[in-house]
């Protein structure tokens, strides 16, 4: 395959649950803050910048192709170009192999990718009944056919359409996130108990973890009387997590027979990430020291329905191509979309007969032990603002490998809609 | 510029030219050459009257349209040299009518007229466009609209005053011409000022299709401008009350002179009211107040020329993200510039963050700069709390806590992270630049950069050279600050640098005046009298008692013989009574309001034979002592020049503009009678009043520290 792509450095804010510290910023804040960051942590001329691409699920009204709003507010030059990129929970990994693929195409040496994710901000819609009858408002002449216009309207025309609630929804299939996670919990008999005790380790992990993760965050700085003036730790993890705690809440999606809760799902959380990126040759002119190196990358697409299993299909097609086994990896890193989802994965590694049937493989790919699987939280803990946790995954884990002096890591993840991505990182130790 | 009104017509390049267009309009464009701006003098008015005559019997005109081919200015106002250099009162008086007559002949051409306005349109610009028919603004950023005259000492007195009420009505104009403001093409649109508003392109378009579709000159059928008029008494009477009450009325004659043109010609006719225009400049003209603002307008004018606009630094850094920091990366970003404004604590970061986007709210709120305007100017801002590189950065300013090794481990450490390229400059107050410098393997690249707070409003930039610091490196940080919009003065590296040293030795003089026994309320009073912005006490409330304390402390260790640091000081700063800050000190704080504190025994030394003092010994005590450190500065070569000093003092303590800076009051008082006064106090009082040389020998040779003779006026009393 061709040359491996250098990360040279990173970033990210603090994730934030929706609806706290950083609620009152848009995504475009976000981004810009990240990139800034980048820059200014590295020194790095933006002059020298490529493209940028960003990665974001819901993409704010307000700033059509994101990536460019966050590019010039970030001070990149105006003759960079940018570009928007959106495959759902894997939006910011997208952008990541989106510059490795223009790399390999000669279009481009520097890129500064990301992901970026205001859950807070994604807005409230009208029903297309009402849509029509503000338009029909709209073109009214006179006064009089106004007001007939408007005795149109009813008042479930007012009710609004949550597009949180909108986008995590599969078209296709008609379900939910979590109605998808809740078919995995079914289908491989995954219990509540070992669903809320990984969700327990999650948070352990990361309040474990909070100095190590500083290390990848930017500090924010909110400028509001009512936040702190600067935010420099995730609100997710939670230092108070029990067995107990986690036992007592709801199920959120079956709620006679269901297992998963607000507590074994991932966070609904803001943040962005951002990657400074470059082919090796344009690292070695410029002299810089990579944090790591992306070295393989695969998308795969699966069932809807069990949109959490998405990995499998990824990493057996990753094997394929790089002829490289799981098994090789020093840290795996699994998106934390769901409890359940990550638990049906682990057991799908090791099942033969999901390896023949579902992926036509003769061997079963292997699931990695607990030790070296999210070993500083995930997005149980520290959230999933959906756009930017590919972003993230690849930061923490390059971080992590430099901490650990170690060689390779795996990061996979679901994706809504039935995808699945995988990649390979590398450090040169 | 030589002096335009000797030199005979013949060689004076045109100033303006016309252009014949096929509609039968002419346009008439002001092109001064060589210049940036255009302005109203004698010459242009000669010339223009020559052209009136020519057009005013052609039948074919069926309009003019007045325009500039500057790109930023339209008619910067009338030449103020004339005013300045022609003392006598005939001249003045001359130009005034040669003024009134040519805007009455545009006003009264037979065919319509119409400014294209493009840039800046102040004073005597602004009137012209008042005496034509319609006015067309563009709407670029350059355009500002408006008449500024009594910020100077004068009145709008070509027609302005008049028009603009005719116009208006007498309280929007009285509101526009008292303060003085100068109005962006929006603003001007909304207030009636100009009829309409376009882009810069279809201005001359826009002036024609004016005088083409509009040919009635009368207001609308609905106006309410009779009515209007009719409220002139109580316009003048609201405002001359508020003159009155802050301080204006006693030391700005020209406000009240053109309230008074602008309500009494209400109800007059144009030509009595041009006549009381003449009559109240004749009398503004005549003040000192006016001769003074008009120096320090051509002082200012002369420090700001900039070179070259172009260096504004594209990126810099700011160490300390405390109230200078951020008041620093706030007024750099504001003008373009990228900052990084790094500390070495997250948390005051973020409040230095949160300051500079207080800043950007308030310009917002002020409609000085619209939202969009606010956030690119906070986006230019990275906020760093760990040691970043600092590749690129052309200037890095310093702004830490005044704490000698702090300061010079940061200059080691910013050394090695900076390009050889980047100015380093520290925003000390009161430590020696070359003594912070030592510490550098580049000292050459160290300077002073001495700004004021609040720094968005303080114009006054100190700039000190240490003694090794290369004179480019000195010259860069002039370009930057000029170019910032910024107005440098070069001092010598000495304790306290100029306007800390010469303002120290008043504030203390005021401080022991109160620990004798004056009251609060006496010592300012007596100083606000005098036209100081506000009484040396509560100056030292908004200073900061801790930072006024620290430089106390340096200049009372610097020159023991005559400086020392009231125990006041220190027992408020025990107390933590530190002034604005902690709402408590000389004064009680509460919001904007001040009330001087009443319980103030504690403060006091145990004076029994306290003797009370009237407001001319406390004024002279203060003044005195302030005129006598200048006069030291000088002496010692800190400042380069009697004017850079008046300058500084105006711009960096607010030093009462009318009175031309404490050098100026001084030739007007005299030097002569200062050294006798200061004689007097050295022996009744204390050695530290004891005259500096070169004022005693000043006195002796009878000079006065300006060279014109008409400053220098023995008898005149101060006020």
């Amino acid at each position: 395959m061709a040359g491996r792509l250098v990360i040279a450095d990173g970033i990210r804010t603090p994730f934030c649950r929706m609806g706290t510290d950083l609620a009152r910023l848009t995504a475009d804040d976000l981004g810009r803050i990240a990139v800034d960051a980048l820059l200014t942590r590295t020194g790095f001329d933006p002059g020298l910048v490529d493209e940028v691409i960003f990665g974001c699920v819901a993409q704010p009204a307000e700033a059509a192709n994101l990536a460019r709003v966050i590019a010039l507010r970030a001070g990149i030059p105006r003759g960079t170009p940018a570009v928007t990129v959106q495959r759902n929970c894997a939006s910011g990994l997208e952008a990541l192999t989106q510059a490795e693929e223009k790399a390999a195409a000669g279009r481009g040496q520097v890129f500064i990718v990301g992901g970026v994710e205001s859950m807070s901000r994604i807005p409230l819609f009208f029903s297309e009944t009402a849509a029509r009858r503000f338009r029909r408002m709209a073109r009214a002449k006179s006064p009089v056919a106004r007001l007939e216009a408007a005795l149109h309207f009813r008042l479930r025309d007012f009710r609004p359409r949550v597009g949180l609630e909108l986008g995590l929804t599969d078209p296709i299939s008609g379900y939910n996130m979590g109605e998808t996670a809740e078919v995995l919990a079914r289908e491989w008999k995954i219990s509540r108990e070992d669903q809320d005790a990984f969700a327990l380790a999650s948070h352990r992990r990361a309040v474990a973890a909070r100095l190590k993760l500083r290390e990848e965050i930017c500090p924010v700085y909110p400028t509001d009387r009512r936040s702190p003036p600067a935010l420099t730790d995730d609100n997710g993890p939670r230092h108070d997590a029990s067995p107990e705690g986690l036992a007592r809440l709801k199920p959120a999606f079956d709620r006679q027979c269901g297992s998963v809760t607000p507590g074994n799902a991932s966070q609904i959380t803001d943040g962005a990430a951002a990657l400074l990126v470059m082919t090796e040759e344009r690292a070695e002119e410029l002299g810089i020291e990579p944090l790591g190196f992306l070295a393989g990358a695969t998308y795969a697409g699966c069932d809807p329905k069990r949109m959490g299993l998405g990995p499998l299909h990824a990493l057996a097609r990753l094997r394929r191509a790089t002829g490289r086994e799981p098994a090789d990896a020093d840290l795996v890193e699994i998106n934390e979309a769901f409890a359940a989802q990550v638990l049906a994965v682990l057991k799908a590694l090791d099942s033969k007969s999901f390896a023949r049937d579902a992926l036509g493989e003769d061997r079963p790919l292997g699931a990695p032990a607990r030790e070296i699987l999210n070993v500083n939280g995930g997005a149980i803990a520290l959230g999933h603002p959906v756009g930017a946790s590919g972003t993230r995954l690849v930061l923490t884990a390059l971080h992590e490998l430099r901490r650990r002096k170690a060689r390779r890591a795996l990061v996979t993840l679901c994706i809504g809609g039935g995808q699945g991505a995988a990649v390979w990182l590398e450090r040169d130790n | 510029m030589e002096p335009i009104d000797s030199q005979p017509s013949a060689t004076i390049p045109p100033l303006l030219r016309t252009e014949r267009r096929d509609d039968g309009i002419r346009v008439i464009t002001l092109n001064r050459p060589d210049s940036a701006a255009n302005l109203l003098d004698r010459p242009l008015f000669q010339q223009l009257g020559n052209l009136l005559d020519q057009l005013e019997t052609d039948p074919t005109i069926k309009g003019l349209v007045f325009a500039s081919a500057k790109p930023a200015i339209f008619i910067a106002g009338a030449d103020l040299r004339s005013l300045r250099d022609t003392a006598s009162r005939e001249d003045v008086e001359r130009l005034v009518e040669l003024g009134q007559g040519t805007m009455r002949r545009i006003a009264a051409f037979p065919a319509p007229t119409a400014a294209a306005i493009h840039g800046a349109c102040a004073g005597g610009g602004c009137e012209l466009a008042l005496a034509c028919d319609w006015r067309v603004a563009s709407d670029h950023r350059s355009t500002r609209i408006g008449l500024p005259e009594t910020q100077l000492g004068l009145i709008p007195a070509w027609g302005g005053c008049t028009r603009l009420t005719r116009l208006l009505g007498p309280a929007a104009a009285a509101d526009l011409i008292l303060k003085g403001t100068l109005l962006p093409a929006g603003q001007a649109l909304r207030r009636g000022l100009v009829d309409a508003v376009c882009a810069p392109e279809h201005l001359t378009g826009m002036a024609v299709r004016m005088i083409i579709e509009r040919t009635s000159r009368s207001p609308g059928r609905f106006s309410t401008l009779p009515l209007r008029r009719l409220a002139a008494p109580a316009v003048e009477w609201m405002a001359r009350r508020r003159l009155e009450r802050n301080g204006v009325a006693a030391h700005y004659p020209a406000p009240g002179l053109a309230l008074s043109v602008i309500c009494r010609g209400a109800f007059k006719s144009a030509e009595e009211g041009f006549r009381l225009e003449k009559e109240a400049i004749m009398e503004a003209a005549s003040t000192d107040v006016c001769s003074n603002l008009i120096r320090l307008f051509f002082l200012r004018e002369k420090a700001s020329k900039s070179p070259d606009r172009t260096s504004l630094p594209g990126r810099l850094a700011v160490i300390g993200a405390g109230v200078m920091g951020s008041g620093i990366a706030h007024w750099f970003s504001s003008r373009g510039s990228r900052v990084v404004l790094a500390d070495m604590n997250p948390q005051q970061v973020g409040c230095g963050m949160s300051a500079v986007s207080a800043l950007y709210r308030k310009g917002v709120k002020r409609r000085i700069l619209t939202d969009p305007d606010a956030r690119r100017g906070l986006d230019r801002i990275s906020p760093a709390a760990d040691k970043v590189p600092l590749p690129r950065i052309e200037l890095a300013i310093e702004a830490a806590a005044e704490k000698l090794e702090v300061k010079q481990s940061i200059f080691r450490d910013l050394e090695n992270r900076t390009g050889p390229e980047t100015v380093l400059a520290t925003n000390t107050s009161a430590l020696s630049v070359t003594t912070i410098a030592s510490v550098c393997a580049h000292p050459e690249r160290v300077i002073g950069m001495h700004f004021f707070n609040p720094v968005h409003r303080m114009a006054l930039v100190e700039i000190v050279p240490g003694e090794k610091t290369d004179p480019d490196v000195t010259r860069k940080a002039m370009d930057i600050t000029r170019a910032a919009g910024k107005i440098p003065v070069t001092v010598a590296d000495r304790p306290g640098f100029l306007v800390n040293r010469i303002l120290m030795p008043a504030l203390m003089e005021a401080v022991l005046l109160f620990e004798e026994g004056a009251s609060i309320r006496e010592i300012d009073g007596a100083m606000t009298a005098f036209g100081m912005p506000m009484g040396p006490l509560r100056l030292l409330d908004e200073v900061g008692v801790d930072v006024a304390g620290h430089v106390a402390k340096t200049l009372a260790a610097a020159y023991p013989d005559r400086m020392r640091s009231p125990e006041i000081l220190a027992e408020l700063m025990r107390r933590e009574r530190l002034g604005v800050k902690t709402g408590r000190g000389f004064y009680h704080h509460r919001g904007r309001q001040a009330s001087p504190s009443r319980k103030t025994g504690w403060m006091r030394r145990n004076v029994p034979d306290a003797t009370p003092r009237s407001g001319v010994e406390i004024r002279e005590r203060i003044l005195y002592a302030l005129i006598n450190e200048a006069a030291r500065c000088l002496e010692e070569n800190v400042v380069a020049s009697v004017e850079d000093l008046d300058l500084a003092m105006v711009l960096g303590t607010g030093f009462a503009p009318f009175r031309g800076g404490p050098l100026r009051y001084a030739d007007t008082v005299g030097p002569a009678r200062i050294v006798s006064r200061l004689s007097q106090l050295a022996k009744s009082e204390s050695k530290r009043f004891t005259p500096c040389g070169s004022l005693a020998a000043m006195a002796e040779r009878k000079e006065t520290f300006y060279r014109d003779p008409d400053a220098a006026r023995p008898d005149a009393t101060s006020t």
